[in-house]
């Protein structure tokens, strides 16, 4: 795609601790468990909010809701960082790959737009300021986050059919 | 056995699955079994979190709703996986791994059913937490998780 990030993703294949990631051979697929089980902790924990924001159960204070949500920025940490580790491993894989830079876009969507909720919104929430409802902005930003996360996988599972990932 | 997997792998559905081009074929049936995974096993978390003392300030009570959020994602892994079986029979189908991985989804669904009946079956009584619900709750947590090992495992034997 460019010869600087190939430069680039050479150098970084060529590094000790890329080498080390390639030849462990528990580590990748140790590395993916934990990819899919912090994909299913976010996707749960932030998902389940998402859907009350929308409306859904009600009965949950929304100031309830919120405070599962540790467990979700547990999970994307855990794909992060397992994450990271695919990249540095096998970064030959990625910089050339048009599904790498679709999931990079959403990722930065998605995560844009939780900052941007616990900007504007967040003091509300644990003041329970907005546990019966809130603002039609909340229920735009919970929709945001549902489709920002879907395509954040549609894209990594296109990983290796689009580009050459494994 | 091995007639029939064969068979099974060599279909009209499991060659177009297998050898398609289209993005439509096996990369579409492979992302809605990681999104039925993570409806599932993400929703299942929900509510085992609670029961294990999490976000106590949730009310129990409305979470019942999250079983049929659980139902649609095994609903769609369990159609998508019957699929990837289907382009990949006789090595799928002969592989410990995969058995291993079918016998923990059965756990695990039973283990639904029996968390469903404990927190939630007692109708107007309402919802109750005990020592039991909480042992189901890590049970079904450990189950799946132990789902996406051998899942995920399938991918290297």
């Amino acid at each position: 795609m460019n010869e600087t990030l190939d430069l680039f993703a050479a150098w970084l294949r060529g590094t000790s601790i890329s080498e080390a990631i390639r030849v462990a051979p528990w580590l990748w697929p140790l590395c993916e468990i934990l990819h899919f089980f912090g994909l299913s902790l976010l996707i749960g924990i932030a998902g389940f909010f998402d859907l009350r924001l929308l409306g859904f159960m009600k009965r949950v204070p929304i100031s309830a809701a919120w405070t599962l949500m540790p467990w979700a920025k547990f999970g994307f940490a855990l794909s992060a960082l397992t994450g990271v580790t695919f990249f540095i491993g096998a970064p030959d894989q990625y910089v050339d790959n048009p599904a790498f830079y679709g999931k990079v876009f959403f990722l930065i969507v998605a995560n844009l737009n939780a900052v941007y909720f616990e900007a504007l919104y967040r003091r509300q929430v644990e003041a329970r300021a907005l546990d019966s409802g809130g603002p039609i902005a909340l229920k735009v930003i919970a929709a945001v986050s549902i489709v920002s996360w879907f395509f954040v996988i549609y894209w990594g599972r296109m990983l290796p059919f689009i580009g050459n990932a494994f | 056995m091995m007639e029939l997997l064969a068979s099974l792998e060599n279909s009209g559905f499991g060659t177009w699955l297998r050898e398609s081009p289209s993005i439509w074929a096996y990369p579409a049936v492979l992302t809605l079994h990681t999104i039925g995974l993570g409806v599932l096993v993400g929703g299942n978390a929900v509510l085992d979190l609670r029961l294990l003392g999490w976000g106590r300030a949730i009310p129990l009570a409305p979470l019942e709703k999250l079983f049929p959020v659980m139902w649609i994602g095994f609903w769609v892994n369990a159609i998508s996986g019957v699929a990837l079986f289907v382009g990949d029979a006789t090595t799928k189908g002969t592989t410990w791994v995969f058995m291993t991985k079918l016998g923990i989804i059965v756990v695990g669904v039973v283990l639904l059913f029996a968390l469903k009946r404990t927190v939630y079956g007692r109708g107007d009584a309402g919802v109750v937490e005990t020592p039991t619900s909480r042992a189901l709750a890590a049970a079904s947590l450990a189950l799946w998780f132990l789902a996406i090992v051998t899942g995920r495992y399938m991918a290297y034997v």
